[in-house]
């Protein structure tokens, strides 16, 4: 009688990283723009032609301002939407959108015009029903900083996890994808192509940051890589 | 006086032309009051200025935003060493924009970006005159003459002729100094307006009066998207700021709450709502007591009102006066007209009370919000002005319209504690993100940097 062994999973092996990782961390400055929408209709000819700093600034730059957040926070459209609009069915819509999605401002551009303007072909009358409040285009002026924590092993790399600062995980965990142009992190590009670790690089990928504070990112990638030292 | 009136005893300090103390007493009818003891006094501790602490240095505030965001204030100085910065507003005491360039000021120093301060002067007419102009920006009517005019240029220009401007950054913070652009070297100095109040809706013909001045700036700075009006010039967002190690912020003891709370008796054993505010208009305090007596319909409560007057500020004692008055007889309800130093005794106010309110119809940032939130309080507000950057409605505080809205909210708050203890603990950490010193020190240093990058591009 033949008998099936079952194994548990091979830990994976983590390989002695050739490159050191750098913790930088940006810090943004906040311009207020010329362009404000009292409407959807408003709201969709500024989606259109407002420069790309300014969808920046609403969708990934506000996740950092509000990352403290338990009950999430999507982007500021959907806020707006939601709050001086009076308008469920679209926030959901525009808060679906996972910013980590896009390696370009054109394509979260395209998906957030997408979405509103279907929404008007839907309900043509809300399109100058006016909001409570209107919504102003801001954009952010960048300028990304080093910190002092240099991670050149696994646990280095874990320490600095844990103690840089709540800006730098954001710099690399979301903001990475515009500057990498590919669906992926800093921090799981490093431990895929470093330190040989492809099945944790895609586990924190998939973490989800619309229903976990910045905070509760980082525990959470610290963690999984901490598994793997154990 | 009958012996069995019960009393509420109101303080009135005039401050900026030497203190002068007026006790004034109200009778009520005798209700029963376990703390608060009939005829009491304001403590000795608050009839004087107390001395002022040292401020503050930049590593102490590494246990607050840590290590890391310290590091990175000192890598964005860097660059700027042995640059030097000019601020100037219009009063040295009180309000928001004084207690800001107080700790300002220092920590850019330290930072070895020199930074120097200076202080308008002028006499009443200039200050009516511009308070009207705060009024009239606000939106309140006013008829903008050529006398007004004059005095204010007349004292810009004397100022003008007082002060050196030899700094490679110039600030000049709101209206009533606007017009010393025309001390501008543009070879030699970068010159910012940093607005602090509401321009949302400001009276046109004032704004038109102010508009040259401000289009001559580099960049302008507001607390609030809604504030920005359409300049030539580049305008950026600065929320305002607390530094969480000043006397009005820092954390206290149980003891020290305590004793504040009985030297002004305050019942620590029954719920306490607070507004803190100037007796302005503005801030709306009258109808913060209709709110309450609204709400007391329902449920147990004291009402605190706790403010003061600016030195730039005339209208305050007639307000106060409208307050007593809707106020009326009510025990519960404690005035507090206290001098601009007693920032302890707010700080221990605040930390007693269960909620915060700050119901304010017109607001440039609302900076007594930023206080509640960072105190961790349940924080009710009006949606106007700078509010709603601080309070995410139900998230971390409530907003709020009317006199109506603001009753509900106290009720609500106060029969669910759960709820209220998790807007107040998120309410913390948007200030801990937004709304603190080293933030603000943060956006000065960028801001001084991009100026400078667009400089040495022009002359390159």
């Amino acid at each position: 009688m033949s008998s099936t062994t079952i194994s548990a999973p091979e830990k994976p092996s983590a390989k002695q990283p050739r490159t050191a990782f750098y913790f930088n961390t940006s810090e943004h400055l906040l311009r207020i723009g010329r362009q404000k929408a009292n409407n959807f209709s408003e709201l969709l000819e500024a989606l259109r032609t407002c420069p790309d700093d300014s969808i920046f600034q609403h969708t990934f730059r506000t996740l950092q301002e509000h990352h403290f957040i338990q009950q999430g926070f999507s982007n500021d459209f959907a806020h707006w939407s939601l709050f001086a609009c009076h308008e469920p069915v679209l926030a959901e819509q525009l808060a679906s959108v996972d910013v980590r999605e896009f390696t370009s401002i054109d394509g979260l551009r395209d998906r957030m015009v997408e979405i509103v303007d279907e929404f008007l072909k839907q309900h043509p009358r809300l399109g100058s029903q006016p909001a409570l409040e209107p919504f102003y285009f801001c954009a952010s002026d960048l300028l990304v900083l080093p910190t002092s924590f240099v991670a050149d092993s696994l646990p280095s790399f874990v320490n600095g996890l844990r103690q840089v600062g709540i800006h730098s995980i954001q710099h690399h965990f979301i903001e990475a994808r515009l500057r990498l142009h590919r669906m992926s992190n800093d921090f799981s590009q490093w431990l895929d192509e470093e330190a040989g670790l492809p099945k944790v690089a895609d586990a924190i990928e998939r973490i989800d940051i619309y229903t976990n504070t910045m905070e509760g990112v980082r525990q959470r990638i610290a963690g999984m890589v901490e598994q793997v030292l154990k | 006086m009958n012996s069995n009136d019960q009393s509420t005893t109101i303080s009135t300090f005039s401050s900026g032309n030497g203190s002068q103390t007026q006790t004034e007493k109200i009778a009520t009818q005798a209700t029963p009051a376990p703390v608060r003891a009939p005829g009491r006094q304001l403590p000795a501790s608050v009839l004087t200025p107390p001395a002022p602490p040292p401020p503050p240095h930049l590593d102490d505030y590494a246990n607050i935003i840590s290590r890391g965001q310290v590091d990175a204030l000192r890598y964005l100085a860097k660059e700027l060493k042995g640059k030097t910065i000019k601020m100037v507003n219009s009063t040295a005491v009180g309000g928001g924009v004084a207690e800001m360039l107080n700790r300002l000021v220092p920590l850019l120093s330290e930072l070895e970006v020199a930074t120097h301060w200076d202080v308008i002067t002028g006499g009443n007419d200039f200050f009516e005159v511009t308070k009207a102009f705060h009024n009239a920006l606000h939106g309140s009517p006013y008829e903008l003459t050529k006398a007004a005019q004059d005095i204010f240029l007349m004292y810009n220009e004397q100022n003008r002729e007082r002060l050196h401007f030899e700094e490679d950054l110039v600030v000049i913070h709101d209206p009533q100094p606007a017009a010393l652009i025309r001390s501008r070297n543009k070879a030699r100095s970068d010159w910012v307006w940093r607005c602090h109040i509401d321009l949302s809706n400001p009276d046109q013909k004032v704004w038109e009066f102010l508009r040259p001045f401000i289009e001559q700036y580099d960049a302008a700075i507001f607390s609030s998207q809604s504030f920005a009006r359409q300049l030539p010039i580049s305008q950026y967002l600065f929320y305002p700021c607390i530094d969480p190690l000043s006397e009005k912020n820092k954390e206290l003891t149980d003891t020290q709450v305590q004793k504040v709370c009985d030297d002004f008796g305050i019942d620590r054993s029954r719920p306490i709502v607070t507004q803190v505010s100037r007796f302005d208009r503005l801030k709306d305090p009258v109808g913060v007591v209709k709110a309450y007596k609204l709400a007391k319909k329902y449920v147990d409560c004291q009402l605190v009102l706790a403010g003061g007057g600016a030195t730039d500020d005339p209208e305050g004692a007639a307000v106060l006066q409208e307050v007593k008055e809707a106020a009326g007889e009510d025990p519960d309800i404690i005035l507090l007209d206290l001098p601009p130093w007693c920032a302890f005794e707010i700080n221990a106010i605040q930390r007693a009370s269960t909620l915060i309110v700050q119901k304010s119809l017109r607001e440039g940032f609302g900076l007594t919000v930023t206080e509640a939130l960072w105190k961790g309080k349940p924080t009710i507000a009006g949606a106007v002005g700078g509010i709603p950057n601080q309070i995410i409605h139900k998230l971390t505080g409530v907003l709020v319209h009317t006199v109506e809205g603001c009753a509900f909210q106290i009720r609500y708050l106060l029969t669910h504690p759960e709820f209220a203890r998790q807007i107040g603990i998120s309410g913390r950490e948007h200030v801990k993100e937004n709304f603190l010193m080293t933030t603000n020190v943060k956006r000065w240093l960028l801001l001084f940097r991009l100026l400078q990058q667009a400089r040495g591009k022009k002359s390159a």
